[in-house]
């Protein structure tokens, strides 16, 4: 992964940008929260009581974080991630996602058996019958144990339509 | 003595052959599905249930009951091991029994949890066979106020003194309470921050959370670092397991202080969760070694422990005696006792004490088999930590997603994984405190409920917090141990300030 | 998914030949009963008890599946009903909420999403009060609480089938209740044996145990006749000796609630008849008359136009209730 090489992400950046999504994210609960009425009545306080002011507190604590990031981190050269962690960062996560994606489309079996393989011979660096045969036996013990033994329906795809199994 | 007497009858009802045999078959299996991700002992159970509608009710509880100790230890073994915790109650586990077995020491790691567990367990049972008239009536008392003051306590308990920063803290609650709102609102019967996303209507469950922020962002973590855990070796050794056995005692104030906090959630019922947080905080305010909580500390594998496992048992009680479900095990256990003819309630233990009292008695000898049986599993579950990270971890990764998807078999589930792994992987590298954001998750909506409740009875008055003596003595200590650092600066400066000076941050 | 799932039906059609295709619709693979409560509610028990009797009387020869999917009220699973249209292994366990709930709240699925199978029994409700009340008959409760101070009423959910009920008795009587929604059943009968409500609105089964040990005890039944006689429960009172509301002269004749079974719709009307089928004959079994007896339920099973009909009425019940409240979203 090269093409991180050399890149810093500064912690002081980081700090900024997350408290600002959190800030983002504390609107986004009062706002939610205006629905249905935000008051103390009669009977205590309304469903929408709650969510408003957690949003609101959200909101000040993000700015507060903001703040302390500007007294705290400023110039202090504190890194959050270099090029070279990115680089190992999206080396695993990156098939972590691509998995993601195929298990929605291909179902669970598939897709472990596809990202464990591919994982093995590729980053692991093991020899193909070895890592086929590891990433074939994991799902299969998989459906032994969830589906035969605990009836416990995994998502399934077009294969197992194919081979008609569930 | 009757109860000793009634005892003694359940141990003659419970110790035959085909009942040791069905306990052992039983914690087992538990503990299979406790290990395996996504399976919990609600699944355990209720898969199990059909195959006992035709045992002769005093076996079928004991497979059942048997079954959910099993789980219950091996729930503590994927939190220790994975850092991905299979129960909402094993969650305070992971604080330091994670980081010990980072440490190469996932040996003294999970004895030390099985054999704490297995004390908070024996604990539990021995106060249900004390005291099962007086505290079955004692849990009647408890309404929506006095549940209140008991999440508010426990709140109170965890979040107290951290070393994080003040704002990260609240952002972090709050996030967990705003996400426990989400989905049905049980007061108003409305649909809150769903913003018409249907996959939104159930609600986040705290699970989801859990592997997320713990299992993937813990990942993210270790990957970044360039660590591998190939690079730890377990010590796996018989031995190892002989040493912690001889290092309990030592942890003698921890486990009676987290025993008590277990029987008293258990009973009142705050529930399994509730007593392991509020008994870890508990242990790290008071502990000589607070500031090493957090990185492998024995004493904090050993507080949440024994105290989820004493409640556990402990809420078997209430479940019994009331009809009151401590837990979802709890639940299906109940609809078990109604399928095969018997009514949960107080006429349970006049109309058929052979049945109660055998379960009581299997419930001693039952935890002390599952024990046995776990300590005996230890190095082989250590062992797993061998395995080449570029093997185990892909499989850790296929774990935490089988085990997100059977939290609801929905494939939105997956990507609320991912999201909440990268925000468990940002929050650890900022120094946001992650836990006060699962214990607002877990508690949050419980909590919201209660006050709601407790406001409609009283009529809007916050004045029903304080109105008899069993929530205004709950309150109290709350504010109390909310109000602890100010209090303990204040009698150091008192007396000299001789000793640690604690830290008045409140946060 | 829903093409992904026919086009799975399809390929399963094609392997295992026409013949298949031309006989009666079977399931040849497992059938998963989605019920729309947590573990351990009335729907899950009422879910698994089907479950084991079709087991056991080998009623179906494909397994059985049991997910619960109680979320938002059991709107989750009919959301997942909804979106599992024409698959006929879905088989959705509920009560009337099925059809109301969207009335109250903005949810993902309309009830015609769904189509009936069979409503198979129907659940009573009873108005029960705390062992040591002062109130002798449903005449005496209703005085109380018609005093301004009111009467605190507990109850499962909210804008669910139990403040429906209290806020029909309210406009029947006049009487002023302040109605506390818990999680479920079981907490609002533990909070009435405890005392610190003044009454509930439970089914028979969810205040049994309380019954049978003397903490709480009835007033009156919400149905047009007195319940099944049946043993003995508490002192001398069986079920059958407690008074029906509208012979205490509350006006409230008829309130029962449906324990129903759905299919998503677009399924083939084979698959709705092959289930009409199995749950006929487990209707018939000696384990389905005993789990009636033990909860408490009216037996009365319904199938196609009369499960249709009162559907009907019982909707139209209700919706007059939700549009005096205000409660209605639609």
């Amino acid at each position: 992964m090269r093409m991180f090489h050399g890149m810093v992400l500064s912690r002081f950046a980081m700090e900024i940008a997350t408290g600002c999504v959190t800030a983002l994210a504390g609107a986004i609960i009062s706002y939610g929260a205006t629905e249905f009425g935000t008051g103390w009545d009669d009977a205590g306080p309304q469903p929408g009581y709650f969510p408003f002011y957690i949003g609101l507190l959200i909101v000040l604590a993000s700015l507060g974080v903001v703040a302390q990031a500007f007294t705290q981190h400023r110039r202090t050269g504190q890194v959050f991630l270099t090029g070279e962690q990115a680089g190992r960062i999206v080396a695993f996560a990156g098939p972590m996602v691509a998995f993601v994606a195929l298990c929605v489309l291909l179902g669970l079996y598939v897709a472990m058996t596809v990202y464990l393989f591919a994982v093995m011979t590729i980053q692991g660096r093991f020899k193909i019958p070895l890592a086929a045969l590891v990433s074939i036996g994991t799902a299969i013990a998989f459906y032994v144990v969830m589906e035969v033994w605990f009836q416990v329906p995994l998502l399934k795809g077009p294969v197992e339509a194919m081979l008609g199994i569930y | 003595m009757e109860n000793f007497s009634n005892l003694m009858t359940g141990f003659s009802v419970a110790l035959t052959t085909y009942h040791i045999a069905i306990m052992g078959a039983g914690v087992l299996l538990g503990i299979l599905v406790g290990v395996l991700p996504g399976l919990g002992a609600p699944n355990g159970v209720s898969l199990l249930l059909p195959l006992t509608f035709t045992m002769d009710p005093i076996s079928a509880i004991i497979l059942l009951t048997s079954m959910y100790w099993g789980a219950l230890f091996g729930g503590s073994t994927t939190s220790i091991l994975f850092n991905i915790p299979g129960e909402p109650s094993s969650v305070a586990t992971t604080f330091d029994g994670y980081p010990l077995a980072r440490k190469g020491q996932a040996t003294h790691a999970l004895t030390l949890a099985f054999l704490s567990a297995g004390i908070g367990a024996l604990f539990g049972v021995l106060v249900i066979t004390g005291l099962s008239s007086w505290v079955a009536k004692f849990a009647l008392k408890f309404s929506s106020p006095e549940y209140f003051a008991v999440y508010f306590l426990t709140f109170a308990s965890f979040v107290g003194m951290g070393s994080a920063s003040p704002f990260k803290t609240v952002v972090s609650m709050m996030l967990g309470f705003g996400f426990a709102t989400v989905g049905m609102d049980t007061i108003s019967g409305s649909l809150r921050l769903t913003y018409e996303i249907p996959d939104l209507i159930k609600g986040i469950s705290f699970l989801i959370a859990v592997i997320g922020l713990f299992g993937i962002g813990e990942l993210l973590l270790t990957m970044e670092e360039g660590l591998r855990f190939d690079g730890i070796r377990a010590r796996v050794s018989p031995r190892e397991v002989l040493k912690t056995i001889a290092t309990l005692p030592r942890h003698w104030v921890t486990l009676l202080r987290s025993c008590l906090i277990g029987c008293w959630m258990g009973i009142t019922p705050g529930g399994p969760t509730a007593a392991s947080f509020m008994s870890y905080g508990l242990a790290k305010r008071f502990s000589r070694r607070g500031k090493e909580f957090g990185k492998g500390e024995p004493a904090g594998i050993v507080a949440p422990e024994a105290a989820d496992h004493s409640a556990g048992t402990s809420a078997m009680l209430p479940m019994l005696a009331l009809g009151i479900p401590g837990s979802a095990t709890a639940a299906v256990m109940m609809g078990g006792l109604m399928i095969w003819g018997l009514t949960p309630g107080p006429m349970l233990f006049i109309e058929r004490p052979d049945f109660v009292w055998g379960l009581i008695a299997s419930m001693y000898i039952g935890n002390v088999v599952a024990v046995v049986l776990v300590l005996a599993t230890v190095p082989l579950f250590a062992s797993i930590l061998r395995i080449p990270f570029s093997i185990i971890g892909p499989v850790i990764v296929v774990v935490c997603f089988i085990g997100a998807y059977t939290v609801n078999s929905g494939t939105f589930d997956l990507w609320l994984v991912l999201a909440f792994g990268l925000v468990g992987y940002v929050f650890k590298k900022l120094d946001y405190p992650i836990a006060p954001l699962v214990l607002a998750m877990v508690l949050g909506d419980k909590a919201e409920d209660a006050f709601r409740q407790s406001m409609i009875m009283a009529r809007g008055s916050l004045a029903v917090f304080w109105s008899n003596g069993l929530v205004g003595t709950i309150m109290t200590i709350g504010v109390l141990l909310l109000l602890w650092p100010l209090l303990a600066a204040g009698i150091s400066r008192v007396s000299g300030g001789f000793g640690r000076t604690p830290s008045i941050r409140l946060n | 998914m829903n093409s992904k799932m026919s086009i799975a039906a399809a390929v399963c059609a094609v392997i295992f030949g026409a013949t298949a295709a031309q006989a009666e619709w079977k399931p040849t693979k497992p059938v998963e009963f989605v019920v729309t409560s947590g573990a351990g509610g009335g729907t899950d028990t009422f879910a698994r008890t089907i479950q084991s009797i079709i087991a056991k009387n080998n009623l179906m020869e494909a397994p059985v599946v049991v997910v619960n999917k109680g979320g938002g009220s059991g709107a989750e699973g009919y959301v997942y009903g909804a979106g599992n249209a024409g698959n006929p292994y879905k088989l959705i366990f509920g009560t009337n909420n099925q059809y109301l709930l969207p009335y109250v709240a903005k949810l993902g699925y309309k009830p015609a999403d769904m189509v009936p199978v069979a409503s198979m029994a129907l659940d009573e409700f009873l108005i029960w009060v705390n062992a040591e009340a002062p109130y002798k008959d449903i005449k005496d409760f209703v005085d109380a609480a018609k005093k301004p101070e009111g009467l605190k009423m507990g109850g499962s959910q909210s804008k669910d089938t139990d403040q429906t009920l209290v806020s029909i008795v309210q406009n029947a009587t006049g009487a002023k209740f302040t109605y506390i929604p818990f999680k479920s059943g079981g907490e609002a009968a533990v909070q009435l044996a405890g005392a610190h409500i003044d009454a509930n609105v439970n089914n028979p089964n969810e205040n049994f145990g309380q019954w049978k040990a003397g903490m709480v005890r009835p007033l009156c039944v919400f149905s047009a006749n007195r319940m099944a006689a049946g043993a003995k429960v508490a002192g001398d009172m069986s079920w059958s000796d407690i008074p029906t509301c509208k012979e205490g002269g509350l006006n409230v004749e008829n309130y029962q609630m449906p324990r129903t079974v759905w299919l998503p719709a677009g399924v083939p009307d084979d698959a709705v008849k092959f289930f009409v089928d199995v749950l006929t004959k487990a209707q018939q079994t000696p384990e389905w008359k005993s789990y009636i007896e033990r909860t408490s339920q009216t037996d009365r099973f319904l199938t196609g136009d009369e499960m249709r009909s009162f559907v009907k009425a019982d909707e139209e019940k209700a919706v007059q209730v939700f549009k005096k409240e205000g409660w209605a979203v639609q």
